[in-house]
């Protein structure tokens, strides 16, 4: 008896929550609906927070922002559940650009304002794309290592999860502007650590113990590359250990400050926040069409790391 | 070779490591004969039955069906060449419907494997009504009371047009009433021509329809004989190698002061229950199935909530209604379902033999295993558990040991109250005759004894006192002087206003 | 008769020690295999490297013993840990952020207890309603942001007590009190009897509803220090850290001998297989096997793990008629 009571009064309680949830939204601006990939994914969360805020300084706007949870099939509900509330635009992160392509066909086919990011699915006709190119973030890299990494070098590199765009990419922009250019260097150990930090920890500790030398980490992200460098950290062997990742995230910025990582390349959510916003405000205002438009790929380095701590702190992330 | 054999079996020896579990076993069945196996657990009969369905592989020796030599490799084998049995623990599933387990395996599907519904409803129908029984095919196997679930077995054979029915203890779960349907049934198997293997540990049921009768001892086939030649005290001697002398240990005891007092007590499946427990003294429950003595003896135990009542220990109101509580007033219970109520079946007996009585092992922040052997060596000596080592699981035991154990946990908490339901269910003669002689042993010591059985004889045999239930309420109550089996019948089966039940005392 | 016994104390020695036997044969392939594998920073590397989820499986192990699970461990942990990590980074008190780790994973394994024996809903379908309200409320509180520079708070997952590694400390802590509890106490016969057969155990006289709460509250606590021991080693508060981490330390208990159907499992098992786990994934990482063929390896040894599992089962049981007819035999 009381498990039946207490379970209604949970029920009303969620149903109540979702209609005053629900009315909020005001009638007359233009409303947005940006489909994530996955709030669980780091640097998908840093964007989706950004594009919120940067939401917040268009007047005539509101957004509501949606967790496609790292799964084809609940992104493509998400995005199907936007046009059917008649959203005015619809930007989505794809999970996997392929499986979403039908869906934000049917985005354009509805008459919607359709943006993909992150990575872009081209080639859809009426649909506008704001992006980062992957390839090019790690051959920025690849141009410092080519000259830096010693002759005969050997390094370990760490992958994302295979499939993923941005993964797939980097890895191949490291194989034809790096390993083909430089043919003595050996990798004497690759694994998967699927973007995660304490996966990364594990293989550069096993690597450590089969490996006397190691003199560089390719790593497809930052957070693999700061994991690997956990695992050296006041290691005398490793001082002069080569690190590149990829995303500048917080933890990479201060790990180049303090001289431990080499380099990576700013992939910033705020730019990307910026020129996705600016987009959509072009496209709903009808100033134009169809827009696809990159963001810059700054590299960071010891050089001109000062300035990114700045930003990075300006933007609350320090 | 002058008689015709349905099924014979000869020379069969299966070795299990380090066992003879059976040794050059002839065995034979008539067409159209009711065949009795005898035998104490262990004797070899079931390893006997598991042979002949397919179950296991004999390592020498040879099967013959009609006087041709067959091979039984599997269950499915056995199926085909029309052998069916019919298990003690039975083998339905009861969260399917009556068709669903007719046809549990077997279901008619079309030419795109899509189970045929209608026509197994119509074939279901039709069978229910050949063999007279009156539930719908849709009913749900759990709602089934145990003998229509059995009868359902039956019917399952009979649609497979077995010609050889094997019965596994069919009687051990089912009430008078209902043993004489099932003897009706079996009667009527025969004279279609199906020979009816039966196992059996009740010698008084047999006789009744027995055409032979094979004594099994020790992996070996005593001797075969027709029924005509033999009476009971020759099976029990053929069985045991020896002749019991009394079937019943009863002593006389002097009865002390109530100890155990219920009153009024109301729950869900009976109403306005009285009675009381003296010091020494054995009651029994008799009653048909269902006739909510389990449940009662449930809710005394704090097994299941009471709607009003009072439970009495010397007097003293049981306050906390649970199993804890009243395990420290001094109630252990043995439940009518071992396997359910009783035994942990993968942990060691052992384990099991101390779990009401943690505490006299684990005090002091430690396992004090010394004592703990100690203990369990001791009452296992009491009770006669035979048992390969201590740290054999208790699924490993006979059912007979199994309860020897569970008597064994309870006597370990040195109870004042002995709750007893059905404790002699499904086990052998020589198990069910050391319970009765422990029975008395507690009741000599000033234990109190409530003993629930469906088994007359035994209530006859070893009560003092037997209070008879009938839907729910107390029916009637039995001094020592008025025992018979007729008056407990009449009260157990007869409704309400017909005979003089309302005082509850019989004068 | 002899022989028999002599056969018979053989199958039980196989039976109890086997898991052993397996780890002990691992490890000398291990070392001839790789000359690296002996070395003593390798060895505590592995440790290392296994603490967290095995401490995990002491908790996974208590709980299928009694006939439940926690798919939420993972997600209990990242939100203990990210929730300690907070507490240190306001507080700088290392105490007080290990006082809300623990405490957080034993609230949410104390709702998970709630759950299940309250409102009866099943083991598998509360921890899994746990597992995504967890892993929600650490990406709520983080905005799905790692949390950085931790300071001090990485002497839990890095530090070392006389040369011992902290993580490994706490492991070998976790794992006698686990042996202990399941051994010496009345609560450890009590779970393997609920998780053995419930009913039986009620009508024992346990109290079966204190059992489940206090094995949740054990596993909570586990859960709780394992966030602390998570984050500190990565230097992060990860909010969508230890992902799928429940099913790495399910598999150390199942390897270890654990039953599924509950009342069957030792501490020790579960110890042995997270080594078993860990020796092979060392030893494919230092030869350099490729990380799908790591996959393939890994499932395999769980679905012979539980294969071996079911046929010691049948075996048992062809014995059981043995004994049985042993038993009868005097």
């Amino acid at each position: 008896m009381i498990s039946k009571k207490l379970a209604l009064v949970v029920t009303l309680v969620l149903l109540v929550s979702f209609f005053v949830c629900g009315s909020a939204a005001a009638a007359d601006k233009f409303r947005i609906a940006y489909v994530a990939r996955a709030q669980a994914d780091s640097f998908a969360a840093w964007l989706a927070n950004a594009v919120k805020a940067e939401a917040a300084k268009y007047p005539d706007v509101t957004l509501d922002v949606f967790d496609g949870e790292a799964n084809d099939e609940k992104e493509n509900a998400m995005i199907e559940n936007a046009i059917t509330n008649k959203y005015d635009c619809i930007i989505v992160q794809p999970n996997n650009g392929e499986a979403q392509r039908p869906y934000v066909e049917k985005v354009v086919e509805a008459g919607i304002i359709a943006i993909t990011t992150n990575a872009r699915i081209s080639g859809i006709a009426g649909s506008s794309t704001v992006d980062a190119d992957p390839y090019m973030q790690a051959k920025v890299n690849c141009g410092l290592a080519v000259s830096q990494v010693p002759q005969n070098a050997k390094v370990v590199v760490l992958n994302g999860p295979p499939g993923n765009f941005h993964a797939d990419e980097r890895r191949r922009a490291w194989g034809r502007e790096f390993f083909e250019k430089r043919p003595d260097v050996t990798i004497v150990g690759e694994q998967i650590a699927n973007w995660n930090k304490d996966e990364a920890m594990k293989f550069m500790e096993d690597w450590v113990q089969s490996n006397s030398v190691i003199d560089a980490v390719v790593s497809m992200n930052d957070n693999m590359c700061a994991g690997a460098l956990e695992v050296v950290k006041g290691n005398p062997k490793f001082d002069k250990l080569l690190a590149y990742g990829v995303d500048g995230t917080a933890e990479a910025v201060l790990l180049i400050q303090e001289g431990r990582m080499t380099a990576t390349c700013m992939q910033s959510a705020y730019d990307l926040a910026e020129l996705l916003m600016s987009t959509a405000n072009k496209l709903l205002t009808k100033q134009e069409k169809q827009i696809d438009t990159d963001i810059g790929n700054p590299l960071i380095t010891k050089d001109n790391v000062e300035k990114f701590v700045e930003i990075l702190k300006a933007a609350g992330a320090l | 070779m002058a008689e015709k054999y349905r099924l014979r079996v000869s020379q069969v020896t299966k070795l299990f490591p380090g066992v003879v579990a059976l040794d050059k076993i002839d065995f034979a069945v008539k067409s159209g004969s009711v065949h009795v196996l005898c035998g104490e657990n262990g004797a070899g009969k079931s390893t006997l039955m598991k042979i002949i369905n397919g179950v296991y592989q004999a390592d020498e020796g040879q099967i013959f069906i009609d006087d041709c030599p067959v091979r039984i490799g599997s269950p499915a084998d056995a199926r085909r060449l029309g052998i069916s049995m019919i298990f003690q623990e039975l083998s339905s599933v009861p969260e399917l419907t009556v068709a669903e387990n007719l046809f549990l395996g077997e279901w008619p599907t079309n030419a795109f494997g899509k189970v045929n519904w209608t026509q197994m409803r119509k074939r279901t129908l039709q069978l229910l009504r050949e063999e007279n029984l009156k539930y719908s095919p849709e009913t749900k196997l759990r709602d089934l009371t145990v003998s229509d679930v059995q009868m359902l077995e039956i019917t399952k054979a009979v649609s497979r047009n077995s010609s050889i029915v094997i019965m596994d203890e069919p009687t051990s779960a089912i009430t008078q009433k209902e043993v004489e349907a099932l003897f009706d049934k079996i009667r009527a198997l025969k004279s279609r021509g199906v020979s009816i293997i039966y196992i059996s540990h009740k010698l008084d049921e047999i006789f009744r329809i027995a055409d032979e009768i094979t004594v099994f001892r020790d992996g070996r086939a005593v001797e075969a004989h027709p029924a005509s030649e033999l009476d009971i005290d020759k099976v029990i001697s053929m069985m045991v190698g020896r002749k019991l002398e009394n079937s019943y240990p009863k002593e006389s005891v002097s009865l002390g002061a109530p100890l155990l007092e219920v009153k009024g007590l109301r729950g869900e499946a009976f109403r306005d229950v009285d009675f009381y427990v003296r010091r020494g003294e054995i009651v029994g429950f008799a009653g048909l199935m269902g006739a909510g003595r389990t449940e009662v003896m449930r809710a005394v135990f704090g097994l299941d909530p009471i709607h009003a009542g009072t439970v009495r220990m010397e007097g003293k109101a049981v306050r906390a209604r649970s199993v804890a509580g009243s395990i420290r007033s001094g109630i252990a219970m043995l439940s009518e379902d071992r396997r359910r109520y009783g035994i942990i079946p993968v942990r060691s007996v052992r384990e099991n033999c101390v779990l009401a009585s943690l505490y006299r092992v684990i005090h002091g922040g430690r396992l004090h295993k010394e004592q703990e052997s100690k203990l369990v060596t001791q009452m296992f000596g009491r009770m006669r558990v035979k048992t390969p080592s201590f740290e054999t699981s208790i699924q490993a035991l006979s059912g007979g040991n199994q309860q020897k154990v569970l008597l064994a946990k309870w006597m370990l908490r040195d109870p004042d109250v002995l709750i007893l339901d059905e404790p002699t269910r499904g086990i052998d003669v020589g198990a069910k005759y050391e319970i009765y002689r422990l029975m008395t042993e507690l009741a000599k010591e000033g234990k109190a004894i409530v003993m629930v059985s469906s088994e007359l004889p035994e209530l006859l045999g070893m009560c003092d006192r037997i209070y008879v239930m009938r839907q729910g309420v107390v029916a009637g109550e039995l001094k020592k002087e008025e025992f018979s089996q007729e008056l407990i019948m009449k009260y157990a089966a007869t409704k309400a206003g017909d005979s003089d039940t309302t005082g509850g005392t019989h004068q | 008769m002899t022989q028999l016994k002599m056969g018979e104390m053989w199958a039980v020695v196989k039976e109890k020690y086997s898991i052993f036997l397996v780890l002990l044969t691992l490890f000398f392939v291990c070392s001839l295999t790789n000359p690296n594998f002996l070395s003593i920073n390798n060895l505590s590397n592995i440790s290392r490297q296994l603490s967290v989820t095995t401490i995990l499986a002491f908790g996974e192990t208590i709980l299928i013993i009694s006939g439940m699970i926690d798919l939420s461990a993972g997600s209990v942990l990242a939100l203990s840990g990210v929730l300690a990590v907070s507490a240190f980074k306001a507080t700088g008190s290392l105490t007080l952020a290990f006082t809300v780790g623990v405490v957080t994973g034993v609230v949410c394994s104390l709702i998970n207890a709630l759950m299940i024996t309250d409102l009866r809903v099943p083991p598998f379908i509360a921890t899994l309603a746990m597992q995504t309200m967890a892993r929600g409320a650490a990406l709520l509180y983080t905005k799905g942001q790692n949390i950085l520079q931790l300071g001090r708070f990485v002497i839990f997952g890095q530090g070392s007590i006389q040369g011992l590694p902290i993580p490994i400390v706490f492991l070998a802590v976790i794992f006698a009190v686990t042996w202990y509890v399941l051994r010496h106490t009345r609560f450890g016969r009590s779970l393997y009897a609920i998780g053995g057969n419930e009913e039986a155990a009620v009508a024992s006289g346990i109290n079966v509803r204190l059992v489940k709460y206090k094995a949740f509250l054990f596993n909570g606590v586990l859960v709780g220090i394992a966030g602390v021991l998570f984050m500190s080693r990565v230097n992060a508060g990860l909010p969508n850290g230890a992902i799928n981490f429940e099913f790495q330390a399910l598999t150390a208990a199942i390897i270890g001998g654990t039953s599924f159907s509950g009342g069957i499992g030792t501490a020790a098992g579960t110890l042995a297989g997270a080594f078993i786990v860990g020796f092979l994934d060392n030893i494919m990482n230092l030869t350099g096997v490729d990380s799908y063929v790591q996959q393939i390896v890994r499932g395999a040894i769980i679905a012979l793990a539980v294969i071996y599992d079911i046929w010691a089962k049948v075996r048992r049981r062809t014995r059981r008629t043995l004994g049985a007819s042993k038993g009868q035999a005097p």
